[in-house]
């Protein structure tokens, strides 16, 4: 029993991160229908800035977060004002090009500035835990966890309750009617893009505390926020943390009843079957229903 | 060709054809120049710089080709330096940058009493195993090298060895050694290392000698072929000691949290875990142990712990973590190009500014038998198929005695002589603590627990 709920508690921590990953990715889909595949980048970005601030200036991985928001949101705007915004309305496939080209110059300008070593943040209280009736909860996992979802609901207050997240929503819903009715949808765009930048280079500061950071590792994370946004459905921004822990639950329990090889084969199945079964994801509201 | 047959020539048929005798009315040789129409100077001058830039790059060519073959020996080889063994690739060409510039910095390779410098081609394989065949195939059929060494990886050299087999180049490699490298009947393939399993065999004789002896053992690997093999090997050995081996498991290399793997291995209660790793699965292993605070009594990994990134990487998180090695510099080792394995320690640590890996080691081992065999042979570059042949044969001929160890080749090549060694990271880098009579540090064991470091 100690076991199933040690699992159950990993995965749910792991999802936190999962979702955090994701909430990007499926704004970004979810307004201006682009598949970022350069998004994991994105995050390996925001753990390199936790990562050198650390190292450079021994700031506390917590406090790298502001900057590293600022930081991918002007690399955000930058990259939708210089090339995505030219291929506004163009077919998909264009958007696939573009950001798999991301990809491979930010991973490869990645790779030549700080090399394929593999670092690993270490505060005072890396790896520390506390113990709850045999269960294991490590300090880190629980505080990346917390803003994890302090992230998701700030996105879904800034969607929901602010002017420039309902003139997201507009655009979202309709880009000519929001367009005619006066909302500047190029600036909409751009602010997506930068915003689902900020949040996933946060959410790379997040990973930097528990995973190991080196320049490819962001291609793993594109994997998984597919993922998690086709379980939550697709362009559907709250249900990405359902998404994200559905999937940390399942990985975790797959792994500890079955193999840790399985639980890999078994999480596309699942994938599989909700794009069968589900393709609007949990709560049917993704982009695909 | 006289200026009398010229005239007989196409040029002579030329000038007629265009009327110059005809309105001149003379036959001078020197008038029909001096009065060629503009059109045919401009022809003409055009011809003689046609002709002039065709020849230049045949000339660079043949130039390039001429120095190449009477100065340099071309070495190729590939390596990974990104994807998922970026790091661990880095550390052989690195490996071989080194040996290049110690060999270059005296002058070259020795033959007959005159040297020959050495110039490297190298390529990133990306670890992905079918690029490495690729590259290999243009290191010999485009880049014409000499002489061929070893990447890193086992499933990135299986493909590039396959390739140097079939064109007949000797493949020294210090960084690869599952079986299957070895079960394919090659005869140009030559593994400075041990067969996997062997490598590491002193990691599960070590336990019975010490204090308190463990009796359980859990055992884990990445599912990729050096990393199972070590598995395996782990398990083999354990059961020829008679140690119970309570968890048995590969995870594939894309797993990125070890935490819910590592809470079912803890649960079993061993009192060590045998991991069959790389750098990046060691890594990720101990950051999990602590944060699921699991303390077996020991912790042993195939590979990893002696990357010099391991120690950067967990600072003191890394320390009592044992792993499986093949050279330290405190051995007794020798020749006469580095010096003892004390020396070439100091020279590679004046040149990078760390300490090398075994694996680092065993590749410059690699190309110093290779440079060895084209002196003792008196080759001279370029080399040809049976210098080559000659180079094979040489290289299966004798044992070898070098900073690096004792090496001799089985038929099948793997190194057949070559002692597994332990070392644990201790106080900050991995001391020697196994075999007993060969070590420079006592084992600290068992494992400090995480909550009282």
């Amino acid at each position: 029993m100690v076991l199933f709920l040690q699992s159950l508690i990993n995965g749910f921590l792991l999802g936190g991160i999962y979702a955090a990953c994701a909430a990007g990715f499926s704004l970004a889909f979810g307004v201006m229908g682009i598949v970022n595949l350069s998004h994991g980048d994105f995050v390996m970005l925001g753990a390199f800035v936790t990562y050198w601030l650390f190292v450079l200036l021994g700031w506390d991985p917590f406090l790298t977060l502001p900057i590293t928001l600022a930081l991918l949101f002007i690399l955000g705007l930058f990259l939708q004002k210089l090339a995505l915004n030219r291929i506004a309305g163009a077919p998909p496939i264009m958007s696939y090009l573009l950001t798999f080209g991301f990809h491979l110059v930010i991973s490869s300008l990645a790779l030549r500035a700080w090399t394929a070593d593999y670092r690993t943040l270490n505060p005072t209280y890396a790896g520390l835990n506390f113990n709850l009736c045999g269960l294991v909860l490590p300090y880190s996992r629980l505080a990346t966890f917390s803003l994890a979802l302090v992230l998701i609901c700030g996105l879904y207050l800034f969607l929901y309750r602010t002017e420039m997240g309902r003139a997201i929503r507009a655009t979202a819903q309709d880009g000519e009617m929001a367009r005619l009715l006066g909302i500047r949808i190029f600036k909409i765009y751009a602010v997506t893009f930068a915003v689902s930048a900020a949040i996933t280079g946060v959410a790379g500061s997040l990973v930097a505390q528990t995973f190991v950071v080196y320049p490819q590792m962001g291609l793993p994370f594109t994997v998984t926020a597919f993922c998690v946004v086709v379980l939550g459905g697709l362009g559907y921004v709250p249900g990405t943390l359902f998404g994200g822990l559905i999937l940390g639950i399942f990985e975790s329990l797959a792994t500890t009843y079955l193999t840790a090889g399985l639980s890999l084969v078994l999480t596309f199945l699942l994938l599989l079957i909700m794009l069968i079964l589900r393709p609007g994801g949990v709560f049917g509201k993704g982009a695909l229903e | 060709m006289g200026k009398g047959q010229e005239g007989k020539g196409k040029r002579g048929k030329d000038w007629k054809r265009v009327g110059v005798f005809d309105k001149m009315g003379k036959t001078t040789e020197r008038e029909p120049e001096m009065k060629m129409p503009r059109n045919w100077k401009r022809q003409r001058s055009l011809w003689r710089w046609g002709v002039l830039f065709s020849l230049l790059p045949m000339l660079f060519i043949l130039q390039g080709k001429g120095e190449g073959a009477e100065i340099d020996f071309r070495v190729g080889f590939t390596v990974p330096l990104t994807g998922a063994f970026g790091k661990d690739g880095g550390l052989v060409k690195d490996a071989y940058v080194f040996w290049k510039e110690t060999v270059n910095s005296r002058g070259g390779i020795e033959v007959q009493g005159k040297r020959y410098p050495v110039d490297l081609v190298f390529y990133d394989d990306k670890s992905e195993p079918q690029t490495s065949a690729k590259l290999m195939e243009k290191l010999i059929t485009e880049d014409r090298v000499d002489l061929l060494l070893g990447g890193f990886g086992s499933s990135q050299i299986m493909a590039a060895s396959a390739v140097s087999e079939k064109f007949r180049y000797p493949l020294t490699s210090g960084a690869a050694s599952t079986l299957r490298l070895f079960d394919r009947g090659f005869k140009y393939y030559f593994s400075l290392l041990g067969k996997a399993p062997e490598e590491v065999r002193g990691c599960v004789e070590i336990l019975p000698t010490l204090s308190p002896t463990p009796r359980r053992a859990a055992i884990i690997g990445a599912n990729v072929p050096f990393s199972a093999d070590a598995a395996d090997g782990f398990k083999a050995y354990a059961q020829k000691i008679g140690l119970p081996v309570v968890h048995f498991e590969l995870f594939p290399m894309t797993l990125g949290d070890y935490n819910s793997l590592l809470s079912k291995v803890k649960a079993k209660k061993p009192d060590v875990l045998l991991v069959g790793s790389h750098s990046l699965v060691a890594i990720r292993t101990v950051k999990a142990l602590k944060e699921i605070d699991f303390s077996p009594w020991g912790v042993f990994f195939s590979y990893g712990p002696t990357v010099p990134d391991f120690v950067d990487s967990l600072g003191k998180d890394a320390e009592y973590i044992f792993a499986a090695s093949e050279w330290t510099p405190n051995l007794p080792y020798r020749d006469d190009f580095f010096g003892s394995a004390r020396d070439f320690y100091g020279q590679y640590v004046k040149r990078y500014n760390r300490s090398p890996d075994f694996v680092e080691a065993a590749s410059v081992a690699g190309a110093l038998i290779q440079q060895q065999a084209v002196r003792e042979l008196g080759l001279t570059p370029p080399l040809k198929d049976p210098d080559r042949e000659k180079i094979m044969k040489f290289l299966y001929s004798k044992r070898f005695d070098n900073f690096y160890g004792p090496i001799r080749f089985a038929a099948d090549g793997a190194n057949e002589i070559h002692p597994p060694l332990v070392v644990q990271i201790q106080a900050g880098r991995p001391a020697h603590v196994f075999p007993p009579d060969l070590a420079e540090a006592k084992p600290w064991f068992p494992m400090k627990p995480w909550k009282t470091r």
